[in-house]
């Protein structure tokens, strides 16, 4: 609204400055070159006095300007006596009327057409002092990139950056981030991991050798680097090596501590390369559990339970995973806990009918009600 | 918000103009004084409404306001205050506003100061000013508006062009348009008198201080234009003959000719058709230099015509103003009285002399600037006439002109008498041929012909002094009359002889540089000395420095001369990450008018600097004569009698008046 | 003299003053200016070597060698064909390999071309076309430009978005 006032004052401003003039009686406020000669004719005179010129010159010249000066005074005695011309009201009134609309209406039209009044403006002072957690996150970025900007030896704030760059998608900040990161913060399998990282990503997900190069020092600094591992079984795979990658990635999966999160990945990347069945949680983690002492065995459920009731906290769209997680509750013999879990299982599904009947199928035959 | 007026502030302006534009014209025609009166109201509100727009660009510049997309382009958060503010006018959308901001300037200062006109002569003169406003008003709005916005605003911006990034770089541009822009009122006074068919001695008076003010302008923005070139791009060069340049002087040699013929004709009533052509030529020159620089051009003739808008947009001015102000000319100029006699060997008789050449050096620098653009455009051969070209045409033209420099104000108005004249410059000669004798004595052979251009040097000097030792009878008369005549004189002429002394200034500064300059390039480590004429210099060490938005390595080097420490020069590199570009800033000591001009290449990897090294004799004389040839300008236009004429409604009775 | 006398002699002199300077720019045009010539018009017009000419195109990526005491080399190509270079002297701060160069000297009887000043192209404001439709499409802007990649981006060429 404040924009739309300002606007109509400065219109009337501009169109008060046409109408004001209008409406002055006409005053002749002006000069005439007769002035001039006759300033020209008093300094030939000065001229004269101070010896600058002859007096012959000066009589010739003073003559030469005396003729310019009658014209003059002539025409300006013609001038002043010619009446004016008749109509001046109505010349008047149509430039008035000019002004009035003329001037509105072309401003207004242009404007529209080529201005944004929605827009505010944006200073960046006032943005920046917004509270942090309002601001979207390429402020923060600005901010930090200032602060490297003026700080470049400061190899943690290259380390924060760098997953946000990635997140963003400015893969090629990300991988120089990295890089500063690395020589400021001295070599470590992580930080070469992660440059690997985002060489891979800046190349849309091709390991390439310089990335390669990457992982291998990271693998030599920590032969069980899982991501150095990882890539350099997709780097095996994008060189078209399926044996070699399914061999790391089998590798990855028999040392893999327990309840480690990324194996279900490489099951998967191996289940991309491997036609043979993958070594699965069943068979592999059974024949182990198998030939554990009982209560080890009993841990290790424990813990993939833990895990699988870790994952659907986070994520409960799984109705799969749900039933997995009562029946499995039920089978340590903890019941209470199972109910629990079906109760969250019930909230999490919502009202898909067809899911909630197999849930409550499960707790039927599983004889948790009540 | 801020944006948003200014855009509406810009668009009021167009409307004011075109008001400005018909209404006092009408006026004019059916003798009206009210509506004549318009034009000076009207002219101040579109004035003030430019200059509102222009704050709340620069408020936009100075805030960070990345919603705009021209902050945007052109800006950083992290840019030294100063440089946000010249960045305003460093790109095109914002110096074209800068232009019409001075266009608007001069309308309103012919409206404030112009009370000494003829009512018609000042109400038509700034209607045609409107006119060419309203034309630049409409250029910016429609093809380069600098305040489009961007709805989701950016955090950052891309920066200023690092090369831009320069103090010299904040007043160039606004001294340049000052001058280019200043023969728009010479021009709009010359398309009056000739809608008005009448032209006298007084439109001379009126004129000149206007040409004036503009050509002292365009003087200093030369040379300062000049003086960026030769710190900023590091190879120590003060003149390219380029076509930007050339875009520059064109307008300069014709405001020079302008000033002079415009003294004819205010005196004798003479040459006043020529003086009107000058005016509109002027003019439609830095309308040229506008286009050229501004449609993209220059660059290639393809690129103007891939993205042809903005050069389109402009060439329509041009066609419209320059080929209109032509028409008019050739319609009513043979309708314009004839004025006073001269003998060809008269003041008069020098002041046509002074024209020719300088109209046809600047038709030199014409062709060679507009040659090669035309002939990609008709048969796609590429060329370019670099500086052998205009020195082989533009030299030779300057020589005859510069030698009749002090001839001219000594002689008499009507009819002179070049012996007269001659013998009264006898000093001058002898000096020149001292001035010749001592150069050839220096120098040894080559160049031949460096010790005539000093000697050329000091004659145009002695000679601007011998004209006004004459006129004040120094030595001659007794001490006391040469004071009182001293007083007597008009600024006007001690202006002149200023600036005629300047010009000597600036052949010898050319002239010492160009024939007696040493360079050296070298590489060199950490430790190492070169020695060039006599100073050695030593690089003690690199430091890297972090700068606001850029990096920095300097060369620290101390300069000895015969063992004896003179001083130490920092010449560095600075990178700029947001533009992944890097400059060159030299460094420079100044011995006397001399300069040691010291700069850096790149860093080989066993960390050896290449080094740029120049010892460039008299080089300061080329910019100190400048300002002083805009010195006398600003002599001449301090000078009452420019003034005069005024109507002082008290001076306005018939009854004559003594004079003062 | 008459009137008409006078105004002869006038026009005589103007005629004679630029009859001078049209004498001086037609024997300048002869024999001053530089023909600019692309690799390939060179491969196609058979130059002779030693005759002046300005050279342009883009420094081939991965070309520029340098020698002892600023000597360097690098190739000109315009896509087509591809010229050596030889220089010796410090490079302008806006010479870059992949950018726009312009070099000015003669060919050897070898077929390199022996350049005694190199160019660069001091305009890189220039706008894309891309880019300023980009704009008009306000909404869209940031995405389609991405930001200025710090390191090898030109300023006001459009980086692509980040597709995955």
């Amino acid at each position: 609204m404040t924009l739309w006032f300002v606007f109509a004052l400065m219109t009337a401003a501009a169109v008060f400055a046409v109408l004001w003039p209008l409406g002055r009686a006409a005053v002749r406020r002006s000069g005439s070159d007769v002035a001039v000669y006759r300033d020209q004719i008093g300094e030939i005179g000065r001229d004269r006095a101070n010896g600058l010129i002859g007096a012959s010159e000066a009589e010739a010249a003073r003559v030469e300007v005396s003729r310019r000066l009658l014209a003059a005074a002539d025409a300006d005695a013609a001038q002043s006596a010619a009446a004016p011309r008749p109509g001046a009201t109505a010349r008047r009134r149509t430039a008035a009327v000019a002004a009035l609309i003329g001037v509105p209406v072309l401003a207004a039209t242009l404007y529209l057409a080529l201005g944004s009044p929605q827009l505010p403006g944006q200073p960046l002072a006032a943005r920046v002092k917004a509270p942090l957690q309002d601001q979207p996150l390429d402020a923060l970025v600005t901010r930090v990139e200032a602060h490297l900007a003026s700080n470049p030896e400061d190899g943690r704030g290259w380390e924060v950056i760098a997953p946000v760059y990635l997140r963003l998608g400015r893969f090629e900040d990300a991988v120089k981030a990295r890089r500063n990161a690395l020589q400021l913060n001295g070599a470590t399998s992580d930080r070469e991991a992660d440059l690997g990282e985002a060489l891979a990503a800046a190349a849309n997900g091709v390991v390439t050798d310089e990335a390669k190069a990457s992982f291998e020092r990271a693998r030599a600094g920590d032969p069980k680097n899982v991501r150095a591992r990882f890539y350099l079984g997709v780097a095996a795979e994008q060189d078209s090596n399926h044996a070699a990658a399914a061999a790391i990635w089998r590798e990855m999966l028999t040392d893999a501590p327990q309840g480690a999160p990324w194996v279900p990945i490489v099951r998967q990347a191996l289940a991309r390369v491997d036609a043979a069945p993958a070594p699965g949680p069943s068979a592999d983690d059974i024949a182990a559990a198998q030939s554990m002492k009982p209560e080890d065995q009993a841990a290790m459920i424990r813990g993939m339970v833990e895990q699988l009731s870790e994952r659907l906290k986070r994520d409960g769209s799984d109705v799969d995973g749900w039933l997995r997680l009562v029946r499995a509750y039920t089978v340590l013999g903890d019941k209470d806990r199972a109910r629990e879990a079906a109760a969250d299982a019930r909230r999490a599904i919502g009202p898909d009918a067809d899911k909630l009947k197999r849930l409550d199928e499960l707790v039927k035959g599983l004889g948790l009600e009540g | 918000m801020i944006p948003e007026l200014g855009h509406y502030c810009l668009v009021l302006a167009l409307a004011l103009a075109l008001i400005q534009a018909s209404v006092p014209m009408w006026g004019a025609r059916v003798g009206d004084s009210t509506l004549m009166g318009v034009a000076g109201p009207a002219a101040l509100a579109q004035f003030a409404f430019v200059a509102a727009s222009f704050a709340a660009l620069t408020w936009c510049y100075v805030a960070s306001d990345f919603s705009v997309f021209n902050v945007f382009q052109n800006s950083h958060s992290a840019m030294p205050l100063i440089y946000k503010f010249t960045s305003v006018w460093g790109n095109h959308e914002g110096s074209m506003l800068l232009w019409v901001l001075i266009l608007s300037l001069f309308g309103a200062s012919v409206a404030a100061f112009g009370g000494n006109l003829p009512e018609t002569l000042r109400a038509d003169a700034l209607a045609v000013q409107a006119w060419i406003a309203a034309a630049f008003y409409l250029f910016i709005l429609v093809t380069s508006n600098p305040f489009l916005r961007l709805a989701d605003a950016p955090f950052e911006g891309r920066d200023l062009n690092p090369i831009l990034q320069d103090p010299g770089l904040a007043i160039h541009p606004p001294l340049l348009y000052l001058g280019y822009v200043g023969f728009s009122i010479s021009f709009s006074f010359a398309i009056a008198a000739l809608i008005e068919g009448r032209i006298d001695a007084a439109w001379a008076r009126w004129v000149r201080p206007w040409a004036l003010a503009a050509w002292l302008c365009l003087t200093l923005g030369i040379a300062m234009g000049s003086y960026w070139a030769y710190y900023e791009l590091g190879w120590g060069g003060w003149w390219f003959w380029d076509p930007v340049e050339n875009a520059s002087l064109m307008p300069w040699l014709a405001g020079t000719a302008l000033l002079h013929s415009a003294v004819v004709m205010e005196k004798r009533n003479a040459l006043k058709i020529w003086t009107i052509l000058l005016a509109i030529l002027a003019f439609s020159l830095s309308l040229l230099g506008t286009f050229l620089v501004r449609s993209g051009v220059l660059t290639s003739v393809h690129t103007f015509a891939s993205d042809p808008t903005r050069g389109v947009f402009i060439l329509a001015i041009l066609a419209v103003f320059i080929g209109g102000g032509f028409t008019l000319y050739a319609w009513r100029a043979p309708m314009l009285k004839q004025g006073g006699l001269f003998a060809p060997i008269s003041r008069e008789g020098a002041l046509v002399f002074n024209n020719l050449f300088l109209t046809s050096a600047c038709a030199t620098v014409f062709v060679g600037t507009l040659y090669p653009l035309a002939l990609e455009a008709l048969t796609e051969e590429k060329i370019s006439v670099g500086a052998p070209f205009f020195n082989f045409t533009f030299g030779p033209l300057l020589v005859p002109l510069l030698i009749a420099v002090p001839f001219g104000p000594l002689l008499a108005w009507k009819r002179g008498d070049v012996l007269g004249a001659a013998q009264r410059l006898m000093l001058a000669f002898a000096l020149a041929l001292v001035g010749l004798g001592v150069a050839f004595a220096l120098q040894g052979g080559q160049p031949v012909l460096a010790p005539f251009g000093v000697a050329l040097a000091v004659f145009v000097m002695i000679g601007a002094l011998t004209d006004l030792s004459e006129r004040l009878g120094l030595f001659r008369v007794p001490l006391g009359v040469t004071l009182a005549r001293a007083r007597g004189l008009p600024r006007s002429n001690f202006g002149t002889a200023v600036a005629h002394f300047a010009a000597g200034v600036v052949l010898l500064g050319v002239v010492a540089e160009t024939a007696w300059n040493a360079e050296r390039i070298a590489t060199l480590k950490v430790g190492e000395t070169i020695s060039l004429r006599g100073y050695d210099f030593t690089l003690d060490g690199l430091i890297p420095r972090p700068g606001p938005n850029y990096r920095e390595v300097a060369a620290h080097f101390t300069i000895r001369r015969d063992g004896v420490v003179i001083g130490v020069m920092e010449p560095s590199k600075r990178t700029f990450p947001q533009r992944a570009m890097s400059t060159t800033e030299a460094a420079l000591m100044s011995r006397g008018v001399s300069q040691i001009y010291l700069s850096l290449g790149e860093t080989s990897a066993d960390g050896a600097v290449a080094v740029r090294l120049y010892h460039k004799p008299l080089v300061l004389l080329i910019w100190l004569g400048a300002v002083m040839m805009a010195f006398g300008g600003a002599l001449s236009l301090s000078d009452r009698r420019l003034r005069v004429g005024a109507p002082k409604p008290a001076r306005r009775k018939p009854a004559l008046q003594p004079a003062e | 003299m008459t009137r008409k006398q006078r105004r002869l002699v006038l026009i005589g002199a103007g005629l004679g003053v630029l009859g001078l300077a049209a004498g001086l720019v037609l024997f300048a045009l002869r024999d001053s200016i530089v023909f600019f010539n692309t690799p390939t018009d060179i491969t196609e017009k058979h130059i002779a070597p030693g005759s002046r000419i300005r050279l342009g195109g883009l420094v081939k990526p991965g070309s520029l060698q340098r020698g002892d005491n600023l000597f360097v080399r690098f190739e000109v190509t315009d896509g087509h064909a591809t010229l050596p270079v030889t220089y010796t002297g410090i490079l302008p701060d806006l010479f870059r390999e992949g950018q726009g160069v312009v070099t000015e000297g003669a060919l050897d009887a070898a077929g390199t071309f022996r350049a005694d000043s190199v160019l660069a192209k001091h305009d890189e404001t220039y706008m894309p076309k891309e880019v300023a439709d980009a704009l008009k499409r306000q909404g869209h802007w940031k995405s389609e430009t991405g930001y200025g990649l710090a390191g090898e981006s030109k300023p006001g060429a459009p980086t692509t978005g980040a597709p995955k």
